[in-house]
């Protein structure tokens, strides 16, 4: 047989062995790591409301969505806020995107954002994801600062906010399925 | 070269990092703490010892290394890929804080010159013991130039040293005595820059002191 494509199938069947053993790690880690995401979740909504105050429900987003949660008030079907977890390419590319959590009240304000996960570079884009972008006090997201040397970060941060502020007064006008 | 000079080449003679001047980008921009860079010598050392165990296995086998040999290049990327990868997921599921913190640079470990150039340089051409015995000593010379580096910018950086979670000692008292406050440029990518500089001079002002003295013995002996 050819020489190179035995090589080939070497190359194939070591990649294959690779694959395997690396599935049987995920299938350790996988539910860690969904735990440790859920606790910065829960830990990131709980900054932002008295949990014990409010019904709190899921939704699965599509797309850039993950989930979002609706925080009812005890006992009504009245919504008093939604909070999106969404993602965004940053500079570290489309595998490892930018996650925000990103708290809106029934009366549009921003209650909250925070950056649950992200994997910008060490000393440029990760510093700025938890520096204060102020954003609860910009009305117009065209006026919002990139910020030096690390536009790219800033533009995934930017367009977590464009994405929630397309769909928000659809999603609190009843467009939110559960 | 027996087993003792070829662990102890990759801490001092062959220092990858103050020596071969290999893998500088992420040993740089990690170095910003204690505890980046024992997280990131964590890692290296896991993906370095495993690699060079793994490849020196394929390639030892005379009739597996002649199949091999055409595609050597992408066998070592899956296989330290692959390593890479567990490095990962181990480290997002256990050590969260530190795989957060040292974000795109764990998967840059693929990349790094220090494990793709062992592989080639001395796993896939020597014994499965001796390569891991390169790998370890290879992985703590790199592992102590990082800290070496990172213990000078955060303390001169931030006035502390953090080892790991909470364990950090402070040391402002320092800068409080001599009354200036912690140079954060130091943590910054131009301190990494300066503190590397300075590093390497010293190294090198030594070493040409140490050869020059040999040089000089050898010249009054002769």
């Amino acid at each position: 047989m050819n020489k190179g494509l035995i090589s080939g199938l070497v190359l194939l069947t070591i990649g294959i062995v690779c694959g395997l053993l690396l599935s049987v790690v995920n299938y350790f880690t996988a539910p860690k790591i969904k735990e440790v995401e859920d606790a910065i979740k829960y830990e990131a909504l709980a900054e932002f409301y008295t949990l014990a105050d409010y019904d709190l429900s899921e939704v699965e987003g599509t797309g850039d969505f993950g989930t979002i949660f609706i925080l009812k008030t005890k006992g009504t079907e009245n919504i008093e806020a939604l909070v999106y977890t969404v993602s965004a390419q940053g500079y570290s590319g489309a595998s490892q995107k930018i996650q925000m959590l990103i708290a809106v009240n029934a009366d549009l304000s921003i209650e909250g954002y925070k950056v649950v996960s992200h994997a910008e570079s060490t000393g440029f884009g990760a510093d700025i994801v938890d520096n204060d972008f102020n954003v609860t006090q910009i009305t117009d997201l065209s006026r919002f600062d990139s910020v030096a040397d690390v536009t790219e970060t800033s533009n995934g941060i930017l367009t977590c906010f464009t994405l929630v502020s397309q769909r928000v007064g659809n999603d609190l006008g009843g467009g939110l399925s559960e | 070269m027996n087993k003792k000079e070829n662990f102890f080449k990759g801490i001092i003679k062959e220092n990858p990092l103050f020596v071969s001047l290999l893998g500088m980008c992420p040993s740089l921009a990690v170095t910003t703490s204690l505890e980046n860079a024992i997280g990131m010598t964590l890692g290296v050392f896991f993906v370095l010892v495993l690699s060079n165990f793994i490849i020196s296995l394929i390639m030892s086998n005379s009739k597996l290394a002649d199949l091999v040999k055409p595609v050597r290049i992408p066998v070592y990327i899956v296989v330290i890929a692959t390593l890479v990868t567990i490095v990962e997921m181990v480290m997002h599921a256990y050590l969260p804080s530190l795989y957060f913190s040292l974000g795109v640079f764990i998967p840059l470990i693929v990349v790094n010159c220090i494990i793709l150039g062992r592989a080639e340089a001395f796993a896939s051409s020597n014994k499965p013991l001796d390569s891991v015995i390169d790998g370890v000593g290879m992985a703590l010379g790199y592992g102590l130039a990082i800290m070496t580096i990172s213990i000078f910018r955060e303390f001169l950086g931030k006035g502390t040293l953090t080892v790991w979670g909470d364990l950090q000692v402070n040391l402002t008292f320092i800068f409080d005595f001599l009354k200036i406050e912690p140079i954060a440029m130091f943590v910054q990518p131009v301190g990494a820059f300066l503190t590397f500089g300075l590093i390497l001079a010293t190294i090198t002002a030594i070493a040409n002191n140490h050869k020059n003295k040999l040089a000089k013995k050898v010249a009054n002996n002769g």
